[in-house]
Protein backbone atom coordinates (compact mmCIF):
# COMPACT_ATOMS: atom_id res chain seq x y z
CA UNK A 1 0.00 0.00 0.00
CA UNK A 2 2.94 2.45 0.69
CA UNK A 3 5.14 1.32 -1.68
CA UNK A 4 2.13 1.89 -4.07
CA UNK A 5 1.19 4.98 -2.62
CA UNK A 6 5.16 6.20 -2.97
CA UNK A 7 5.67 5.07 -6.72
CA UNK A 8 2.17 7.16 -7.59
CA UNK A 9 4.08 10.19 -5.86
CA UNK A 10 7.25 9.64 -7.92
CA UNK A 11 5.36 9.72 -10.88
CA UNK A 12 3.27 12.53 -10.55
CA UNK A 13 5.75 14.83 -9.26
CA UNK A 14 7.41 13.84 -12.60
CA UNK A 15 5.07 14.29 -14.74
CA UNK A 16 4.04 17.92 -13.26
CA UNK A 17 7.10 18.93 -11.95
CA UNK A 18 8.22 20.35 -15.64
CA UNK A 19 4.55 22.37 -15.31
CA UNK A 20 5.47 24.08 -12.28
CA UNK A 21 7.04 27.17 -13.71
CA UNK A 22 7.20 29.49 -11.00
CA UNK A 23 8.35 27.43 -8.75
CA UNK A 24 10.92 25.89 -10.81
CA UNK A 25 12.03 29.95 -12.10
CA UNK A 26 12.29 30.63 -8.27
CA UNK A 27 14.29 27.57 -6.93
CA UNK A 28 16.94 28.21 -10.08
CA UNK A 29 17.12 31.67 -9.28
CA UNK A 30 17.83 31.24 -5.46
CA UNK A 31 20.01 28.84 -6.26
CA UNK A 32 21.64 31.34 -8.71
CA UNK A 33 22.21 33.89 -5.53
CA UNK A 34 23.33 30.49 -3.56
CA UNK A 35 26.08 30.04 -6.09
CA UNK A 36 26.87 33.62 -6.65
CA UNK A 37 27.68 34.61 -3.32
CA UNK A 38 30.55 32.57 -3.55
CA UNK A 39 32.07 33.68 -6.85
CA UNK A 40 35.01 35.52 -5.63
CA UNK A 41 36.33 32.19 -4.63
CA UNK A 42 36.00 31.29 -8.03
CA UNK A 43 38.13 34.61 -8.65
CA UNK A 44 40.30 33.86 -5.91
CA UNK A 45 41.54 31.22 -7.71
CA UNK A 46 42.26 33.30 -10.99
CA UNK A 47 39.72 31.19 -13.30
CA UNK A 48 38.40 32.97 -16.59
CA UNK A 49 35.27 35.09 -16.98
CA UNK A 50 33.86 32.01 -19.21
CA UNK A 51 34.73 29.18 -16.77
CA UNK A 52 33.09 31.37 -13.83
CA UNK A 53 30.65 31.39 -15.42
CA UNK A 54 30.23 27.85 -16.11
CA UNK A 55 31.22 27.33 -12.52
CA UNK A 56 28.19 29.85 -11.42
CA UNK A 57 25.74 28.28 -13.53
CA UNK A 58 26.55 24.39 -12.94
CA UNK A 59 26.70 25.22 -9.15
CA UNK A 60 23.12 27.14 -9.48
CA UNK A 61 21.93 24.10 -10.86
CA UNK A 62 23.26 21.41 -8.29
CA UNK A 63 21.74 23.71 -5.49
CA UNK A 64 18.49 24.01 -7.45
CA UNK A 65 18.53 20.50 -7.50
CA UNK A 66 19.33 19.92 -3.62
CA UNK A 67 16.13 22.19 -2.91
CA UNK A 68 13.99 20.28 -5.26
CA UNK A 69 14.92 17.00 -3.39
CA UNK A 70 14.53 18.70 -0.08
CA UNK A 71 10.85 20.05 -1.54
CA UNK A 72 10.50 16.34 -2.49
CA UNK A 73 10.97 15.21 0.69
CA UNK A 74 8.86 16.77 2.29
CA UNK A 75 6.21 16.40 0.03
CA UNK A 76 6.02 12.92 0.11
CA UNK A 77 6.46 13.04 3.98
CA UNK A 78 3.52 15.08 4.21
CA UNK A 79 1.19 13.05 1.74
CA UNK A 80 1.96 9.76 3.50
CA UNK A 81 1.14 11.54 7.08
CA UNK A 82 -2.17 12.87 5.57
CA UNK A 83 -3.34 10.64 3.58
CA UNK A 84 -4.24 13.77 1.42
CA UNK A 85 -3.99 14.05 -2.25
CA UNK A 86 -0.84 16.74 -2.50
CA UNK A 87 -0.68 18.31 -6.19
CA UNK A 88 3.01 18.52 -6.74
CA UNK A 89 2.62 21.28 -9.01
CA UNK A 90 0.92 23.26 -6.73
CA UNK A 91 3.43 22.19 -4.11
CA UNK A 92 6.50 23.19 -6.07
CA UNK A 93 4.54 26.25 -6.99
CA UNK A 94 3.63 27.29 -3.21
CA UNK A 95 7.09 26.02 -2.07
CA UNK A 96 9.40 28.08 -4.85
CA UNK A 97 7.58 31.03 -3.23
CA UNK A 98 8.70 30.20 0.35
CA UNK A 99 12.55 29.89 -0.65
CA UNK A 100 11.90 33.43 -1.68
CA UNK A 101 14.31 34.91 1.29
CA UNK A 102 16.73 32.56 -0.77
CA UNK A 103 16.78 35.35 -3.34
CA UNK A 104 19.03 37.65 -1.39
CA UNK A 105 21.62 34.61 -0.01
CA UNK A 106 24.38 36.62 -2.66
CA UNK A 107 24.63 38.82 0.26
CA UNK A 108 26.61 36.64 1.90
CA UNK A 109 29.36 37.84 -0.09
CA UNK A 110 29.47 40.46 2.25
CA UNK A 111 32.50 40.57 4.36
CA UNK A 112 32.21 39.31 8.31
CA UNK A 113 28.65 39.98 8.16
CA UNK A 114 27.88 36.92 6.24
CA UNK A 115 27.29 34.13 8.88
CA UNK A 116 24.38 36.31 10.71
CA UNK A 117 22.80 36.90 7.15
CA UNK A 118 23.02 33.22 6.15
CA UNK A 119 21.71 31.78 9.34
CA UNK A 120 18.55 34.89 9.00
CA UNK A 121 18.01 33.65 5.38
CA UNK A 122 17.71 30.34 6.32
CA UNK A 123 15.59 30.56 9.83
CA UNK A 124 12.68 32.40 7.45
CA UNK A 125 13.23 29.54 4.56
CA UNK A 126 12.50 27.09 7.32
CA UNK A 127 9.62 29.32 8.72
CA UNK A 128 7.75 30.22 5.49
CA UNK A 129 8.29 26.17 4.71
CA UNK A 130 6.49 25.75 8.29
CA UNK A 131 3.71 28.65 7.65
CA UNK A 132 2.98 27.41 4.34
CA UNK A 133 2.40 23.41 4.97
CA UNK A 134 0.53 24.64 8.32
CA UNK A 135 -2.16 27.17 6.32
CA UNK A 136 -2.19 25.33 3.05
CA UNK A 137 -2.84 21.29 4.38
CA UNK A 138 -4.47 22.44 8.02
CA UNK A 139 -1.83 20.40 10.30
CA UNK A 140 -0.81 22.17 13.60
CA UNK A 141 2.38 23.70 13.96
CA UNK A 142 3.03 20.58 16.02
CA UNK A 143 3.01 18.06 13.27
CA UNK A 144 4.51 20.02 10.53
CA UNK A 145 7.80 20.92 12.05
CA UNK A 146 8.84 17.11 12.71
CA UNK A 147 7.46 16.97 8.92
CA UNK A 148 9.34 19.25 7.20
CA UNK A 149 12.44 19.37 9.70
CA UNK A 150 14.17 16.20 7.28
CA UNK A 151 13.31 17.89 4.06
CA UNK A 152 15.64 21.25 5.92
CA UNK A 153 18.40 18.90 7.33
CA UNK A 154 18.83 17.36 3.60
CA UNK A 155 18.83 20.79 2.02
CA UNK A 156 21.66 22.10 4.58
CA UNK A 157 23.59 18.97 4.27
CA UNK A 158 23.65 19.05 0.60
CA UNK A 159 24.84 22.85 0.41
CA UNK A 160 27.22 22.02 3.65
CA UNK A 161 29.01 19.31 1.21
CA UNK A 162 28.82 21.59 -2.13
CA UNK A 163 30.84 24.09 0.53
CA UNK A 164 33.15 21.68 1.77
CA UNK A 165 34.02 20.22 -1.90
CA UNK A 166 34.27 23.22 -3.90
CA UNK A 167 34.20 26.87 -2.19
CA UNK A 168 36.39 26.43 0.89
CA UNK A 169 38.43 24.12 -0.41
CA UNK A 170 39.59 26.94 -3.41
CA UNK A 171 39.53 29.81 -0.51
CA UNK A 172 41.72 27.30 1.71
CA UNK A 173 43.99 26.34 -1.54
CA UNK A 174 44.95 29.85 -1.97
CA UNK A 175 45.78 30.16 1.86
CA UNK A 176 48.20 27.54 1.81
CA UNK A 177 49.64 28.49 -1.21
CA UNK A 178 51.12 31.75 0.50
CA UNK A 179 52.09 30.08 3.23
CA UNK A 180 54.34 27.66 1.50
CA UNK B 1 47.25 85.97 -0.45
CA UNK B 2 47.61 82.20 0.03
CA UNK B 3 45.59 82.70 3.49
CA UNK B 4 42.98 84.91 1.90
CA UNK B 5 41.85 82.26 -0.94
CA UNK B 6 40.29 79.63 1.54
CA UNK B 7 38.78 82.02 3.05
CA UNK B 8 37.08 83.87 0.11
CA UNK B 9 36.18 80.27 -1.47
CA UNK B 10 34.25 79.14 2.13
CA UNK B 11 32.91 82.42 2.09
CA UNK B 12 31.26 81.70 -1.75
CA UNK B 13 30.26 78.26 -0.59
CA UNK B 14 28.09 79.77 2.46
CA UNK B 15 26.65 82.48 0.40
CA UNK B 16 25.63 79.75 -1.83
CA UNK B 17 24.15 77.85 0.41
CA UNK B 18 22.54 80.41 1.55
CA UNK B 19 21.08 81.06 -1.36
CA UNK B 20 19.60 77.37 -1.92
CA UNK B 21 18.11 77.42 1.13
CA UNK B 22 16.27 80.80 0.37
CA UNK B 23 15.33 79.08 -2.97
CA UNK B 24 13.92 75.94 -1.08
CA UNK B 25 11.65 78.24 1.43
CA UNK B 26 10.36 80.35 -1.73
CA UNK B 27 9.59 77.37 -2.95
CA UNK B 28 8.00 75.77 -0.24
CA UNK B 29 6.09 78.96 0.48
CA UNK B 30 4.43 78.88 -2.97
CA UNK B 31 3.54 75.18 -2.68
CA UNK B 32 1.77 75.95 0.28
CA UNK B 33 0.03 79.20 -0.84
CA UNK B 34 -1.36 77.10 -4.13
CA UNK B 35 -2.51 74.31 -2.29
CA UNK B 36 -3.67 76.07 0.60
CA UNK B 37 -3.36 75.75 4.00
CA UNK B 38 -6.49 73.45 5.11
CA UNK B 39 -5.54 71.17 2.28
CA UNK B 40 -1.95 70.89 3.18
CA UNK B 41 -3.02 70.15 6.85
CA UNK B 42 -4.98 67.14 5.92
CA UNK B 43 -2.21 65.97 3.61
CA UNK B 44 0.26 66.22 6.48
CA UNK B 45 -2.34 64.55 8.97
CA UNK B 46 -2.72 61.86 6.27
CA UNK B 47 1.15 61.37 5.95
CA UNK B 48 2.21 61.46 9.18
CA UNK B 49 -0.27 58.43 10.01
CA UNK B 50 1.38 55.66 12.00
CA UNK B 51 0.92 53.07 9.58
CA UNK B 52 2.47 55.34 6.90
CA UNK B 53 5.57 56.10 9.12
CA UNK B 54 5.76 53.09 10.28
CA UNK B 55 5.54 51.79 6.52
CA UNK B 56 8.79 54.00 5.48
CA UNK B 57 10.46 52.81 9.10
CA UNK B 58 10.56 49.77 7.24
CA UNK B 59 11.48 50.64 4.04
CA UNK B 60 14.85 52.94 5.60
CA UNK B 61 15.46 49.52 7.62
CA UNK B 62 15.34 47.51 4.37
CA UNK B 63 17.50 50.19 2.37
CA UNK B 64 20.11 50.15 5.13
CA UNK B 65 19.78 45.75 5.40
CA UNK B 66 20.95 45.71 2.22
CA UNK B 67 23.19 48.62 1.47
CA UNK B 68 25.53 47.33 4.52
CA UNK B 69 26.36 44.04 2.77
CA UNK B 70 26.66 45.57 -0.66
CA UNK B 71 28.82 48.04 0.48
CA UNK B 72 31.30 45.28 1.90
CA UNK B 73 30.74 43.24 -1.50
CA UNK B 74 32.24 46.76 -3.59
CA UNK B 75 34.92 46.78 -0.92
CA UNK B 76 35.94 42.71 -1.52
CA UNK B 77 35.32 44.13 -5.89
CA UNK B 78 37.88 46.09 -5.64
CA UNK B 79 40.43 44.09 -3.76
CA UNK B 80 40.15 41.19 -6.24
CA UNK B 81 40.22 43.40 -9.25
CA UNK B 82 44.04 44.23 -7.90
CA UNK B 83 44.41 40.35 -7.29
CA UNK B 84 42.96 39.66 -10.89
CA UNK B 85 45.49 41.81 -11.89
CA UNK B 86 43.49 44.38 -13.51
CA UNK B 87 44.56 47.22 -11.99
CA UNK B 88 48.12 47.50 -12.26
CA UNK B 89 49.14 44.29 -11.57
CA UNK B 90 49.81 42.49 -8.56
CA UNK B 91 53.96 42.00 -7.90
CA UNK B 92 55.92 38.96 -6.94
CA UNK B 93 57.30 39.31 -3.93
CA UNK B 94 60.92 38.01 -4.32
CA UNK B 95 60.92 41.41 -7.46
CA UNK B 96 59.33 43.73 -5.07
CA UNK B 97 62.54 43.90 -2.93
CA UNK B 98 65.29 43.65 -5.59
CA UNK B 99 63.81 46.25 -7.17
CA UNK B 100 62.96 48.81 -4.43
CA UNK B 101 65.86 47.76 -2.10
CA UNK B 102 67.58 50.87 -1.49
CA UNK B 103 70.99 50.36 0.12
CA UNK B 104 72.09 53.71 2.65
CA UNK B 105 75.34 51.72 3.34
CA UNK B 106 74.80 53.55 7.01
CA UNK B 107 74.51 51.45 10.34
CA UNK B 108 72.82 48.32 9.85
CA UNK B 109 68.81 48.33 11.21
CA UNK B 110 68.39 45.56 13.74
CA UNK B 111 64.68 45.90 14.29
CA UNK B 112 61.72 47.94 11.81
CA UNK B 113 58.89 49.20 13.55
CA UNK B 114 55.93 49.31 11.19
CA UNK B 115 53.05 51.56 11.87
CA UNK B 116 49.81 50.40 11.37
CA UNK B 117 47.22 53.07 12.20
CA UNK B 118 43.43 52.65 13.07
CA UNK B 119 39.85 53.32 11.58
CA UNK B 120 40.55 56.99 11.74
CA UNK B 121 43.08 56.53 9.18
CA UNK B 122 42.33 58.94 5.76
CA UNK B 123 45.73 59.62 4.36
CA UNK B 124 49.39 58.77 4.81
CA UNK B 125 49.88 61.84 7.18
CA UNK B 126 48.42 61.22 10.65
CA UNK B 127 46.50 63.48 12.48
CA UNK B 128 48.44 65.70 14.76
CA UNK B 129 48.48 63.96 17.85
CA UNK B 130 49.44 60.48 16.58
CA UNK B 131 52.33 62.56 14.85
CA UNK B 132 53.67 63.57 18.42
CA UNK B 133 52.99 60.05 19.62
CA UNK B 134 54.91 58.88 17.07
CA UNK B 135 57.74 61.45 17.27
CA UNK B 136 58.24 60.30 21.00
CA UNK B 137 58.37 56.80 20.17
CA UNK B 138 61.26 57.38 17.23
CA UNK B 139 63.07 60.05 19.41
CA UNK B 140 63.05 57.28 22.64
CA UNK B 141 63.56 53.97 20.12
CA UNK B 142 67.36 52.61 20.01
CA UNK B 143 69.69 53.99 17.21
CA UNK B 144 70.15 50.48 15.69
CA UNK B 145 65.82 50.89 15.24
CA UNK B 146 64.13 52.38 12.54
CA UNK B 147 59.80 53.76 12.59
CA UNK B 148 58.06 52.89 9.31
CA UNK B 149 55.53 55.26 9.59
CA UNK B 150 53.19 56.94 7.00
CA UNK B 151 51.46 54.04 5.77
CA UNK B 152 48.15 53.54 4.22
CA UNK B 153 46.44 50.51 6.03
CA UNK B 154 43.50 50.20 4.53
CA UNK B 155 44.17 50.53 0.85
CA UNK B 156 45.93 47.93 -0.88
CA UNK B 157 47.54 49.93 -3.29
CA UNK B 158 50.36 52.64 -2.31
CA UNK B 159 47.85 55.38 -3.23
CA UNK B 160 45.36 57.12 -0.54
CA UNK B 161 41.88 56.67 -0.99
CA UNK B 162 41.66 59.92 -2.62
CA UNK B 163 43.17 58.16 -5.20
CA UNK B 164 41.66 54.99 -5.23
CA UNK B 165 40.67 54.17 -8.95
CA UNK B 166 37.02 53.82 -9.17
CA UNK B 167 35.82 55.54 -6.06
CA UNK B 168 38.18 58.86 -6.09
CA UNK B 169 35.62 61.13 -6.81
CA UNK B 170 33.53 59.89 -3.75
CA UNK B 171 36.14 59.77 -1.57
CA UNK B 172 37.73 63.65 -2.37
CA UNK B 173 33.96 64.74 -1.77
CA UNK B 174 33.60 63.35 1.23
CA UNK B 175 36.78 64.58 2.51
CA UNK B 176 35.66 68.11 1.43
CA UNK B 177 32.43 67.61 3.25
CA UNK B 178 34.34 66.73 6.22
CA UNK B 179 36.60 69.57 6.85
CA UNK B 180 34.61 72.33 4.78
CA UNK B 181 30.89 71.70 4.49
CA UNK B 182 28.84 74.57 6.48
CA UNK B 183 26.43 71.87 8.09
CA UNK B 184 27.90 70.51 11.12
CA UNK B 185 25.69 67.48 10.82
CA UNK B 186 26.82 66.89 6.95
CA UNK B 187 30.79 66.99 8.50
CA UNK B 188 30.08 63.93 11.12
CA UNK B 189 28.10 62.39 8.58
CA UNK B 190 31.35 62.23 6.19
CA UNK B 191 33.28 61.40 8.87
CA UNK B 192 31.31 58.39 10.05
CA UNK B 193 31.46 57.62 6.39
CA UNK B 194 35.20 57.60 5.86
CA UNK B 195 35.92 55.40 9.09
CA UNK B 196 32.64 53.14 7.74
CA UNK B 197 35.00 52.29 4.89
CA UNK B 198 37.58 51.41 7.16
CA UNK B 199 36.07 49.27 9.31
CA UNK B 200 34.53 47.07 6.31
CA UNK B 201 38.53 46.83 5.69
CA UNK B 202 39.18 45.74 8.92
CA UNK B 203 36.10 42.59 8.83
CA UNK B 204 37.46 42.14 4.98
CA UNK B 205 41.08 40.88 6.87
CA UNK B 206 39.51 39.53 9.79
CA UNK B 207 36.95 37.43 7.52
CA UNK B 208 38.27 33.54 6.76
CA UNK B 209 37.28 33.61 2.67
CA UNK B 210 38.63 37.25 1.95
CA UNK B 211 41.43 37.74 5.17
CA UNK B 212 44.38 35.91 3.08
CA UNK B 213 44.68 37.84 -0.25
CA UNK B 214 43.23 41.20 1.29
CA UNK B 215 46.49 40.27 3.62
CA UNK B 216 48.66 39.56 1.59
CA UNK B 217 48.15 42.74 -0.56
CA UNK B 218 49.15 44.51 2.27
CA UNK B 219 52.11 42.35 3.41
CA UNK B 220 53.10 43.39 -0.47
CA UNK B 221 52.51 47.07 0.15
CA UNK B 222 54.66 47.25 3.63
CA UNK B 223 57.36 45.02 1.80
CA UNK B 224 57.66 47.31 -0.86
CA UNK B 225 57.98 50.38 1.52
CA UNK B 226 60.55 48.34 3.57
CA UNK B 227 62.57 47.80 0.50
CA UNK B 228 62.40 51.65 0.22
CA UNK B 229 62.78 51.99 3.88
CA UNK B 230 66.83 49.80 3.35
CA UNK B 231 65.44 46.75 4.57
CA UNK B 232 67.66 43.72 3.22
CA UNK B 233 66.41 40.18 4.02
CA UNK B 234 70.14 38.89 4.29
CA UNK B 235 70.86 41.44 7.36
CA UNK B 236 69.23 39.58 9.73
CA UNK B 237 67.06 42.42 10.89
CA UNK B 238 63.48 41.55 12.73
CA UNK B 239 60.23 43.12 12.09
CA UNK B 240 57.19 44.48 14.94
CA UNK B 241 54.16 45.56 13.71
CA UNK B 242 53.13 47.87 15.90
CA UNK B 243 48.98 48.49 15.78
CA UNK B 244 46.73 50.75 17.05
CA UNK B 245 42.79 49.69 17.48
CA UNK B 246 41.85 48.68 13.54
CA UNK B 247 45.60 48.30 12.67
CA UNK B 248 46.12 45.25 15.23
CA UNK B 249 44.31 43.84 13.30
CA UNK B 250 45.35 44.49 10.15
CA UNK B 251 48.77 43.45 11.98
CA UNK B 252 48.01 39.76 13.22
CA UNK B 253 46.61 39.57 9.04
CA UNK B 254 49.89 40.33 7.38
CA UNK B 255 52.30 39.08 10.36
CA UNK B 256 52.63 35.64 8.86
CA UNK B 257 52.58 36.77 5.35
CA UNK B 258 55.23 38.94 6.13
CA UNK B 259 57.47 36.50 7.67
CA UNK B 260 57.36 34.36 4.57
CA UNK B 261 57.78 37.25 1.93
CA UNK B 262 61.07 38.48 4.11
CA UNK B 263 62.00 35.45 6.02
CA UNK B 264 62.46 37.08 9.25
CA UNK B 265 61.29 37.16 13.02
CA UNK B 266 57.93 39.02 13.00
CA UNK B 267 56.41 40.60 16.68
CA UNK B 268 53.45 42.17 16.89
CA UNK B 269 52.40 44.99 19.55
CA UNK B 270 48.82 46.40 19.48
CA UNK B 271 47.69 48.90 21.69
CA UNK B 272 43.83 49.44 22.11
CA UNK B 273 43.42 46.85 19.62
CA UNK B 274 40.27 45.79 18.03
CA UNK B 275 41.18 42.39 16.15
CA UNK B 276 39.68 38.61 15.41
CA UNK B 277 43.02 36.75 16.31
CA UNK B 278 41.89 34.01 13.56
CA UNK B 279 44.79 34.76 11.62
CA UNK B 280 47.96 31.97 11.95
CA UNK B 281 49.87 33.48 14.62
CA UNK B 282 52.00 30.29 15.78
CA UNK B 283 54.91 31.45 14.15
CA UNK B 284 55.05 34.84 15.22
CA UNK B 285 57.72 35.80 18.03
CA UNK B 286 55.17 37.36 20.17
CA UNK B 287 52.59 38.81 20.46
CA UNK B 288 51.65 42.12 22.97
CA UNK B 289 48.05 43.78 23.76
CA UNK B 290 48.60 47.25 25.34
CA UNK B 291 45.17 48.02 26.49
CA UNK B 292 43.40 50.18 28.64
CA UNK B 293 41.46 49.67 31.75
CA UNK B 294 38.49 51.73 30.27
CA UNK B 295 38.77 51.36 26.81
CA UNK B 296 35.02 49.92 25.73
CA UNK B 297 36.01 49.93 21.62
CA UNK B 298 38.89 47.25 22.29
CA UNK B 299 36.46 45.40 24.98
CA UNK B 300 33.71 45.26 22.56
CA UNK B 301 36.37 43.54 20.22
CA UNK B 302 35.98 40.40 22.17
CA UNK B 303 32.27 40.49 21.89
CA UNK B 304 32.45 41.11 17.89
CA UNK B 305 34.79 38.33 17.17
CA UNK B 306 33.81 35.65 19.79
CA UNK B 307 37.15 32.83 18.69
CA UNK B 308 38.97 35.22 21.26
CA UNK B 309 36.12 34.55 23.96
CA UNK B 310 36.41 31.43 26.05
CA UNK B 311 34.07 29.54 25.41
CA UNK B 312 35.77 28.67 22.21
CA UNK B 313 38.75 26.98 23.45
CA UNK B 314 39.55 25.67 19.85
CA UNK B 315 39.52 28.85 17.97
CA UNK B 316 42.96 30.33 16.65
CA UNK B 317 43.22 32.29 19.61
CA UNK B 318 42.58 30.77 22.54
CA UNK B 319 45.07 28.31 20.59
CA UNK B 320 48.17 30.61 20.32
CA UNK B 321 47.27 32.03 24.30
CA UNK B 322 47.96 28.46 25.17
CA UNK B 323 51.04 28.30 23.55
CA UNK B 324 52.20 31.26 25.71
CA UNK B 325 52.76 33.62 22.90
CA UNK B 326 50.19 36.56 23.45
CA UNK B 327 51.55 38.87 26.32
CA UNK B 328 49.23 41.67 28.31
CA UNK B 329 50.57 44.94 29.68
CA UNK B 330 47.46 46.85 31.36
CA UNK B 331 47.46 50.12 31.81
CA UNK B 332 45.02 51.99 34.16
CA UNK B 333 42.83 54.56 33.30
CA UNK B 334 42.91 54.23 29.84
CA UNK B 335 40.43 55.04 27.20
CA UNK B 336 40.27 54.14 23.43
CA UNK B 337 40.84 57.55 22.16
CA UNK B 338 40.18 61.46 23.34
CA UNK B 339 41.25 62.99 26.37
CA UNK B 340 42.18 59.43 27.91
CA UNK B 341 43.16 57.88 24.86
CA UNK B 342 46.91 56.20 23.96
CA UNK B 343 47.53 59.43 22.11
CA UNK B 344 46.94 62.13 24.75
CA UNK B 345 49.46 63.79 26.76
CA UNK B 346 48.53 62.31 29.95
CA UNK B 347 48.96 58.60 28.65
CA UNK B 348 51.08 58.93 25.33
CA UNK B 349 54.61 58.70 27.21
CA UNK B 350 52.68 55.31 28.97
CA UNK B 351 51.90 53.72 25.99
CA UNK B 352 55.51 54.90 24.50
CA UNK B 353 57.14 53.32 27.42
CA UNK B 354 55.32 49.84 27.34
CA UNK B 355 56.06 49.24 23.69
CA UNK B 356 59.76 49.91 24.31
CA UNK B 357 60.06 47.63 27.69
CA UNK B 358 58.30 45.02 25.37
CA UNK B 359 61.08 45.75 22.73
CA UNK B 360 63.78 45.21 25.74
CA UNK B 361 62.22 42.46 26.50
CA UNK B 362 62.26 40.34 23.60
CA UNK B 363 65.28 41.72 22.81
CA UNK B 364 66.89 40.12 25.89
CA UNK B 365 65.13 37.04 25.38
CA UNK B 366 67.03 36.29 21.68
Amino acid sequence: MLEQRLEQLVENTVVSLPEAHTGLVLVVLVGFSFSLSHVFSLLANRLKPRQILFHVLLDSLVLAAALLIASFINMVLIALHTQLLVEPKQFFNAIGGALAPGLFYVLVAAPYVSDLIAIAIWVLIHLNVITLVHLRFGLPYAEVVPLVTPGYVVALVLIALLFRSSWRRSYDRLASEFRA
Amino acid sequence: MGTSAPHIQSQVHRHRANWRGLVVVLVLAVVIALVGVSRMEALLRDLLSLSILRQVGIGIGLFFLILIPLTGIYSVVSQYAFWEGWLEGIPQPAELLQANARHEGGQQVRRFVIYLDGIHQQEKDHPPRVSAFLEELKQRLADDHRLVRDLETYTFLPVALADDSGSAWFWRRLFHWQEHHPNGFVQLLAAVLVQANNVIKVGISSDRRYGPIRNYELALKITLRLAEEGFDPSQGSELVLLGYSGGGEMAMGVADYLRSICKVPVQIITFCGVFSGNQLLERTKQVTLVVGTRDPVAAFGRIAYPGRLPLLPFSKWNKVCRQGLVQREVIAGMNHNGNRGPFSERYRGDVVGRVLDVLRQTERAG
